[in-house]
This record gives C-alpha cells, sequence and structure tokens, in this order.
C-alpha cells in the first residue's frame, strides 16, 4: 500500500510538473579549492555577470554551457537572461574593456571535467548528471545578508526513489532564528517526497549567528547517480 | 563598385561558417583574450548625399569599420586591455586607425571600482557600444542622438572613471552609477573638421577636458531600466581660415541626456531624449552658439530565433542662434526607419534598413549627415535611403 501511495505520488508529480520542470532543475559545482558549502542567488547572479570575482575569498571563474536545458534553466532561474541576452551583455563588456568572455563548454560532462580540473572554477549541470571531483553548492536567495552555513546534515535519500533513479531538486524557504537556528522550513517546489526527507534535514542545520531573522531561498539537488 | 561588395558580404559570410572563436593564450601565465569585429556596409539614397559618400547615384559601399581587442585579468581585481578600431565612412576616417580603448580597471568591491587610461564614456543607452554594429538591431543607430559622423565628440575621454553597483534591496532594484574626467580629441577625419575643411578652411584641433556622470537605475519591474547623463566639456576649436589662426574657446558646453529601456522576452523598446549646447567664443564675445536637441523611440521584436524586426522615429531640432562666424538659422531632421536583421548563425548578421527622412539639419553650420560639399547643387527637402550591413564577430 506504502509503495502504491509512493508510485501514484510520483506519477502525479511527473504528469503535474511536466517535462520542463525537470528539465529546469540545476545544481551548481565548484572546484574543491573554492571554500563554500552554499552560494546566494545574489552571489551566483554577481558571479556570472562579472560584478564580482571571489566567494569567501577565493577567487572564482564562471563557466558557461553552451545550450541545453540545464543552461536554460540556469538562465532563466538565477540571471533572468536569455541566452541571447547573456550574449550580449558579455559582448558589451569585452568590447568596451569592462570584463572577458567567460569559458563556454558544450555538456554537462564538459562542465564536470573543467570544474574539477580548474581552481576556482564554478559551473551548473543538470540535476541528474554525475558530479564527480567536484563541490555541489546548496543555493540560497537572503534577506537582511548572508548567514554562513555552520552544520550541514544531508538529506536522506527516499530509497523507493533511488531505486527508481528519480532525482530533482526542491526549493525550500528556510526562516532562521537570530541564534542561527532554523525556525522552520517552507517547502516552495519540487518533489514532495524528496521535499519532505530535504526539509526534515535542513531542520537540523546551523547558521551563524546574526543581528536578526533571516529567511533565505534554498535549493537542495538529490542526485540518484551519486 | 556593385562587385565590390556583393564580393564582401559572400566572402565574409563563407569565412563566418568556419566556427569562429575567441582566440585565447597565455602570457607570463595569465589568459589573453583576442577578439575581433568587422562590417561593411552599402548605402543607397533617392536624392541627397548622406554621410559624406555619394550615395544618391548607384549608391556607395565607402562604409567599412573594424575592430580587435587584447584584454587580461592581472590579479583577481585587476584587469587591462586595449582595442584598435578603424573605419572608412565616405570623407570620414580614411582608414586611419585609433586606440579605441585602452585602460586598466581595479574593482575593490562591486559598489566601487576605478579605470584609467583612453576609456569610452557612458552616456544613454548606446554611447559606448555605438560602433559594436553587432549589438544592434538597427544598421545605422538614431542618427538624433547617435550621429555617426560625430561619433568622436562623446565616443572616449583619456583620464578615469570611478564605477560601481549599488543593490537597494529586491524592493528597489540596482543603481549603477559612473563618473569621470578626462580629456577628449576629435579626431581629424571627424565630421567637425570634414565640415571646417570643406568650408574652405583647415582643421586644426578640437579638444579638451570632460567630465560628466551617468546614472541608472534597473527598476524593480523587471526589464525596466532609467537613467540620466550629464556632460560637460571645456574646449578649443583651432582652426585656420583665408591663413589666419582662430582658436575658439568654449564659454559653455554640457549634454543632458535621458532614457529609459523596457524588454519584454522578444520585445525591447528604447526611448532616449540628448540636449547639446554650446557656446563658443574669443575674448568673451560668442561667435558660434548651437543649440541641438534630439530623441528617438525604437522598438525591436525578435519574430523567430535568427530574425529580428525593429523600427524607430528619430527626431532632430537645430537652433543656430546668432551670427558669429556664419548666419543664424534653423533646421530639423525627422527620420522614420524600418529594419530586418537576419543572423545566418551565431557570429555573423546582415541588417536591411529603410530610411524616410524629412530635413537635412543645417549643414552650413553644424555636422549631421549631410554635407554641402557632397551636395554642390542644393539639397532637396526629403531623403529616403536604403541602407545594408553585414558584419561578423568572434
Amino acid at each position: 500500500m506504502k509503495h502504491l501511495r509512493t508510485f501514484f505520488a510520483i506519477a502525479g508529480w511527473t504528469i503535474l510538473l511536466g517535462a520542463s520542470a525537470v528539465a529546469g532543475d540545476v545544481k551548481v559545482i565548484a572546484n574543491p579549492s573554492v571554500k563554500a558549502e552554499s552560494i546566494s542567488a545574489r552571489e551566483l547572479k554577481s558571479l556570472y555577470l562579472e560584478e564580482k570575482s571571489s566567494l569567501n575569498g577565493t577567487h572564482v571563474e564562471p563557466v558557461v554551457e553552451k545550450r541545453g536545458p540545464a543552461h536554460e534553466a540556469f538562465l532563466r532561474d538565477y540571471l533572468g537572461q536569455t541566452d541571447d541576452e547573456l550574449q550580449k551583455y558579455y559582448q558589451t563588456l569585452v568590447f568596451t574593456g569592462r570584463g572577458s568572455m567567460p569559458k563556454v563548454v558544450g555538456s554537462d560532462a564538459e562542465v564536470v571535467a573543467y570544474v574539477a580540473k580548474t581552481r576556482g572554477a564554478i559551473g551548473y549541470v543538470g540535476a541528474g548528471a554525475s558530479v564527480e571531483g567536484v563541490r555541489t553548492l546548496s543555493i540560497g536567495d537572503s534577506n537582511g545578508g548572508e548567514r554562513q552555513l555552520v552544520t550541514r546534515i544531508e538529506p536522506k535519500y527516499p530509497e523507493d526513489l533511488l531505486k527508481r533513479s528519480i532525482g530533482g531538486t526542491v526549493r525550500l524557504k528556510v526562516f532562521i532564528a537570530a541564534n542561527g537556528s532554523v525556525d522552520h522550513v517552507d517547502l516552495l517546489g519540487g518533489n514532495p517526497i524528496l521535499g519532505e526527507s530535504a526539509v526534515s534535514a535542513v531542520q537540523k542545520w546551523k547558521y551563524a549567528a546574526g543581528n536578526s531573522k533571516t529567511t533565505m531561498e534554498i535549493s537542495v539537488p538529490f542526485d540518484p547517480n551519486r | 563598385m556593385y562587385h565590390r561588395v556583393l564580393g564582401l558580404v559572400f566572402v565574409s559570410l563563407y569565412l563566418c561558417q568556419a566556427p569562429m572563436q575567441a582566440q585565447d593564450f597565455k602570457l607570463f601565465d595569465r589568459d589573453v583574450q583576442i577578439h575581433g569585429f568587422a562590417s561593411q556596409g552599402f548605402v543607397h539614397t533617392s536624392d541627397n548625399n548622406w554621410l559624406t559618400m555619394n550615395t544618391s547615384g548607384f549608391g556607395s559601399g565607402e562604409f567599412t569599420d573594424f575592430g580587435a581587442n587584447a584584454s587580461t585579468q592581472i590579479t583577481d581585481k585587476l584587469r587591462i586591455g586595449a582595442q584598435l578600431y578603424d573605419r572608412n565612412l565616405g570623407g570620414l576616417g580614411r582608414w586611419h586607425p585609433t586606440l579605441d580603448w585602452a585602460l586598466a580597471t581595479y574593482k575593490f568591491t562591486p559598489w566601487f571600482g576605478i579605470r584609467g587610461g583612453k576609456v569610452k564614456t557612458v552616456m544613454g543607452l548606446y554611447n559606448d557600444t555605438q560602433d559594436l554594429d553587432f549589438l544592434h538591431t538597427f544598421a545605422l543607430l538614431p542618427q538624433s542622438v547617435y550621429p555617426t559622423d560625430l561619433r568622436d565628440v562623446t565616443l572616449a575621454h583619456t583620464g578615469g572613471d570611478i564605477f560601481g553597483d549599488i543593490p537597494v534591496g529586491k524592493k528597489f532594484g540596482t543603481l549603477s552609477y559612473t563618473a569621470y574626467a578626462g580629456h577628449r580629441s576629435d579626431s581629424p577625419y571627424s565630421g567637425f573638421a570634414y565640415l571646417v575643411n570643406s568650408d574652405g578652411g583647415t582643421f586644426n584641433s578640437f579638444g579638451g577636458l570632460q567630465y560628466g556622470g551617468d546614472l541608472r537605475w534597473a527598476t524593480p519591474l523587471k526589464g525596466l531600466l532609467v537613467g540620466a547623463s550629464r556632460m560637460n566639456e571645456d574646449l578649443t576649436l583651432d582652426f585656420l581660415n583665408g591663413g589666419t589662426d582662430i582658436r575658439l574657446n568654449s564659454s559653455s558646453d554640457w549634454t543632458n541626456q535621458y532614457y529609459g529601456q523596457y524588454s519584454r522576452k522578444k520585445l525591447v523598446v528604447d526611448a532616449e531624449y540628448r540636449r547639446y549646447w554650446t557656446d563658443l567664443g574669443t575674448q568673451g564675445v560668442s561667435m558660434i552658439q548651437e543649440d541641438v536637441r534630439g530623441w528617438y523611440v525604437a522598438g525591436s521584436y525578435q519574430v523567430v530565433k535568427r530574425v529580428q524586426v525593429g523600427s524607430y522615429f528619430s527626431h532632430y531640432w537645430l537652433n543656430y542662434p546668432i551670427s558669429g562666424l556664419l548666419p543664424s538659422g534653423t533646421g530639423h531632421d525627422y527620420d522614420k526607419v524600418i529594419t530586418v536583421r537576419f543572423d545566418p548563425n551565431r557570429f555573423t548578421n546582415i541588417k536591411v534598413e529603410g530610411h524616410f527622412m524629412d530635413g537635412y539639419g543645417l549643414p552650413d553650420q553644424y555636422p549631421n549627415g549631410f554635407y554641402l560639399a557632397n551636395n554642390p547643387q542644393g539639397f532637396k527637402p526629403n531623403t529616403d535611403a536604403l541602407v545594408i550591413k553585414a558584419g561578423f564577430h568572434f
């Protein structure tokens, strides 16, 4: 009965979300030299728009995929631009002396390979891509300033989904108390079974103490091949 | 001429079928990037000759430009680079290459950086990118605000900028600022020099101090940008007239520009207004006063992946209020434009554009595309123009 319920839940969400939502899942990866466990959506945008070039004191070089669903989802969700707009943006930087063209590679596998071997490299790949040799960063979008993640508990992968090789990324809104503990977590999007597991783990996370309460939107990837 | 233009277009397109990538190499363990661009145009007009070319017969293909740059990141916060640019547009440019920009940039934080050297001047939406044809839908930007024969006037300064982006919260968007000061110098192959020389004088120099700033606001309404720019100048115009050296100094010279851009999905709408005022004289006596006001509204739409269409209305009005060196008067040029842009691949583009112009400015007093030297028979009130342009970049 439990398996049947899980099956219908998975099937229902697959139909509801459709192919584009699945295609829209990305995870951000970095070379192990990058000293960060997480990155805010604003930091990610600043790095890719070359407004800043370091993360937690490490020089960072963004890598762009040439095309594909991960590329489209990343541009849409984190940069708010189309591929043409981004190309035009980089060309304006390059031809007015204000920036350079980032490294462009052709596929998820090439991104992973390049990021793994290049000090300071940061990239994005589809949620299902194998990410051996690189670090996966959780993505947040904070208000009231960045809160450094101090203790991270990895979410448990639901067995039924793992057996069926079903992955994806869930989006959460995390309410962090001034002392750094997590008050509560809202599930914003993604597979509800994966979401349940992620919420359970994130509730145990601990952030650095701050001056006031903070909310952050984060993405937690589940990769069945990992 | 016809075959030469077509030949250039086809050769360009053929060359660009090959995968064309920016060239990277290592120098002292630093990545150096090389990029470049080129474009070739053809212009035919119904009546008056335009942009110093003989356009009213068969047409003219004397409309070529190209540039190349090299740049590298020295440290996490320091980058250097330089770009060469060359063009031939009728009697302008004349294949004399110029150092377009050569600068060092140091960015302390996203909200504060400095750059120095020869720097492209940030003013309005497109001042610093006006030569970069591949970035624009239109073959010619609205000439009321970005006159191609006067590109030197606002294009770059030798000096320095401070700049930065200041996020003002999700609810309020981002403010970007630039403040600059430096020296500007007109090329002897620019529109002012062409006008002076074709009036029987000999152009020596036109330049001086240039300073100003730009403030733009990426509003919280997605796709909406608004901004304002200001430029002040303290210039000296030096030319020979009948063997006499004449030096005119500006007692007042400023430009104000206001602009907005809205982009949503495949639609981009731009609107800009620029007013330029100058008062040049000698020993406290005004000899030249010019009040130039231009504005335009432009829209472009991406019909399919590789095809864009666009249109703009450009309104140019000039007042020359005093009779100093030249007679006083007013002039105008209202230009309605339609364009189709086709990008055969990521690196090439072809544009076909129609201009329907009413008026020709004040060709005796101020350069604005139409010159007496190219129209000795006098001017007809309206000019229709066909502009075809092909370009590539890497």
